[in-house]
């Protein structure tokens, strides 16, 4: 039931209209991401044997690649490695199945030595209002216990764990603990928990080392659509206003017209009723 | 393998335009092919791993996008626009940003003076998607407001929308639309993927007297010009 008023705007209408796919991962397909998350060591990064990653450096980002869903093989050596035949981390198997979104770090296991961890990034829809947070600790250090605003909101957490919860929209001031303390060894941070947005916090580095550092990804398109937009009250434009033949008013109290408009809708209502009985 | 990544993120990017599309031919459509058209990635296989990588020619290094991860490099999100005008209609209105009511509707401000931006979704200056603005078109207390007078927005109609940097955008009328309030898509008003685009919201159509609300939503839909 669409009242299209205008002429020849359909097609503009409805191209502006029509785009609707969530803007993550396709049905057939899978996302990886990488992160790197060893202190002081730039890598190349083989994927089944080719370079794909060149002198990648600690705390950055990379992808997402879109990929066929399959089994994939990564290996990270040294940066100035001539090949993945002797890689520092790896060579690790990735399953990535169809429709999702992962996210591989190489990182310190709890007592600092390198490893790579396949994580599953949480892309199920978000209601509107509210943001995903996701925490992953892949830090050289004990388990921690994660602070928002000074209160534990997540507590326990050890490498390679994590941890997910949905809040309302909007910046977290996070900081992490050792577990069962509340004396931050990381942060406080702003973190930013955008609308439809999961967004992940690594805690990194070694404790030891001195090298805790945050480092922060973005998953988006898992936002939900208001459920409308309720844009007026009385009637006063309306295509069955019985005032509109009246015109435009000036200065003339619109509740009063309102009023007269309601009774004169409810006396007509009210005679047809009796009429159809 | 590597040389397919850039062609398939390509292709995956247009591709959230065209989902969900009418039939319709289009600039947005016409030009882009869909994804199942891109070859696809071999996933791990005797071949591709047994074959030797000194053989082949020192392969080039895909263009696989990075940035820093760190917290503090994080990007800063896009002004929110302040002020919408359409100087053929006489509306010039300032523009808050609003989330969401105690219903899940889109919240609107009562001052007739003001209209309502959707923060949660894209700003003027994102480069995707659909920035959401949306006003009341009378009030029991304020009368006929501003966007009644949307009804006359003619394709072609020039709409211009200042963000809190000053920068200003100039968009067009493209489509008008009066539709029952139940049938709305508003997955697609409030759509976040697509080109950059401006959807003016307000209500219309017959009134409801008894419950107090319109029957049906006006939409209108503006591209960028400028």
């Amino acid at each position: 039931m669409q009242k299209i008023f205008a002429a020849g705007i359909g097609v503009g209408a409805l191209v502006a209209l029509g785009a609707v796919a969530p803007a993550n991962a396709a049905e057939d397909t899978a996302m990886l991401s990488v992160l790197h998350g060893v202190p002081g060591l730039t890598v190349d990064v083989y994927v089944n044997d080719e370079l794909t990653l060149d002198d990648f450096e600690p705390g950055d980002l990379a992808g997402p690649l879109e990929l066929a869903p399959g089994t994939y093989t990564v290996a990270i050596t040294a940066a100035d490695a001539a090949d993945a035949s002797e890689p520092a981390i790896g060579p690790v198997d990735l399953p990535l199945e169809a429709g999702m979104d992962y996210t591989a770090a190489a990182h310190l296991d709890a007592d600092g030595n390198p490893t790579a961890t396949l994580f599953t990034n949480d892309t199920s829809d978000i209601a509107a209002g509210e943001g995903r947070l996701t925490v992953r600790h892949i830090a050289a250090a004990p388990a921690v216990d994660v602070l928002a605003g000074g209160d534990p909101v997540i507590e326990g957490l050890a490498n390679p764990d994590e941890a997910t919860l949905d809040l309302p929209a909007g910046t977290v001031s996070a900081s992490v603990a050792a577990a069962g303390t509340t004396d931050p060894v990381l942060g406080p941070a702003d973190v930013d928990v955008a609308e439809g947005t999961l967004t992940i916090a690594y805690a990194w580095g070694s404790l030891d080392d001195d090298t805790l550092a945050l480092a922060v990804q973005t998953v988006s398109g898992m936002h939900s659509s208001p459920d409308g937009v309720p844009a007026g009250q009385a009637g006063l434009v309306a295509t069955n206003a019985p005032e509109r033949q009246l015109g435009m008013w000036v200065g003339v109290g619109a509740l009063v017209l309102a009023a007269i408009a309601a009774a004169a809708v409810a006396t007509r209502r009210t005679v047809t009723s009796k009429s159809e009985r | 393998m590597v040389r397919v990544f850039g062609s398939l993120i390509a292709a995956s990017a247009v591709l959230g335009l065209l989902a969900g599309c009418s039939a319709e031919p289009s600039g947005v459509g016409s030009a882009v092919p869909s994804a199942s058209a891109a070859p696809p990635v071999a996933p791990s296989s005797e071949d591709g791993v047994a074959r030797p990588a000194a053989a082949a020619p020192p392969a080039a290094v895909p263009d696989v996008p990075r940035r820093s991860a760190a917290i503090e490099d994080q990007p800063v999100a896009a002004p929110a626009p302040t002020r919408l005008e359409v100087p053929s209609l006489g509306i010039d209105v300032v523009v808050r940003p609003v989330g969401l009511d105690g219903n899940g509707d889109m919240d609107l401000i009562d001052d007739p003076a003001v209209a309502a931006w959707y923060r949660w979704g894209p700003a003027p200056a994102d480069p995707a998607g659909s920035v959401v603005i949306a006003a009341h078109v009378d009030s029991l207390e304020y009368d006929v407001l501003p966007f009644a007078r949307l009804r006359d927005a003619a394709p072609g109609t020039e709409v211009v929308v200042t963000d809190a940097a000053g920068t200003r955008r100039t968009y067009e009328v493209r489509g008008l639309e009066v539709v029952e309030k139940g049938a709305v898509d508003w997955d697609a008003a409030f759509d976040r993927s697509g080109e950059s685009r401006l959807t003016l919201v307000t209500c219309g159509g017959e009134f409801d007297y008894d419950r107090r609300t319109y029957l049906s939503n006006l939409v209108v839909t503006a591209a960028t010009t400028g």
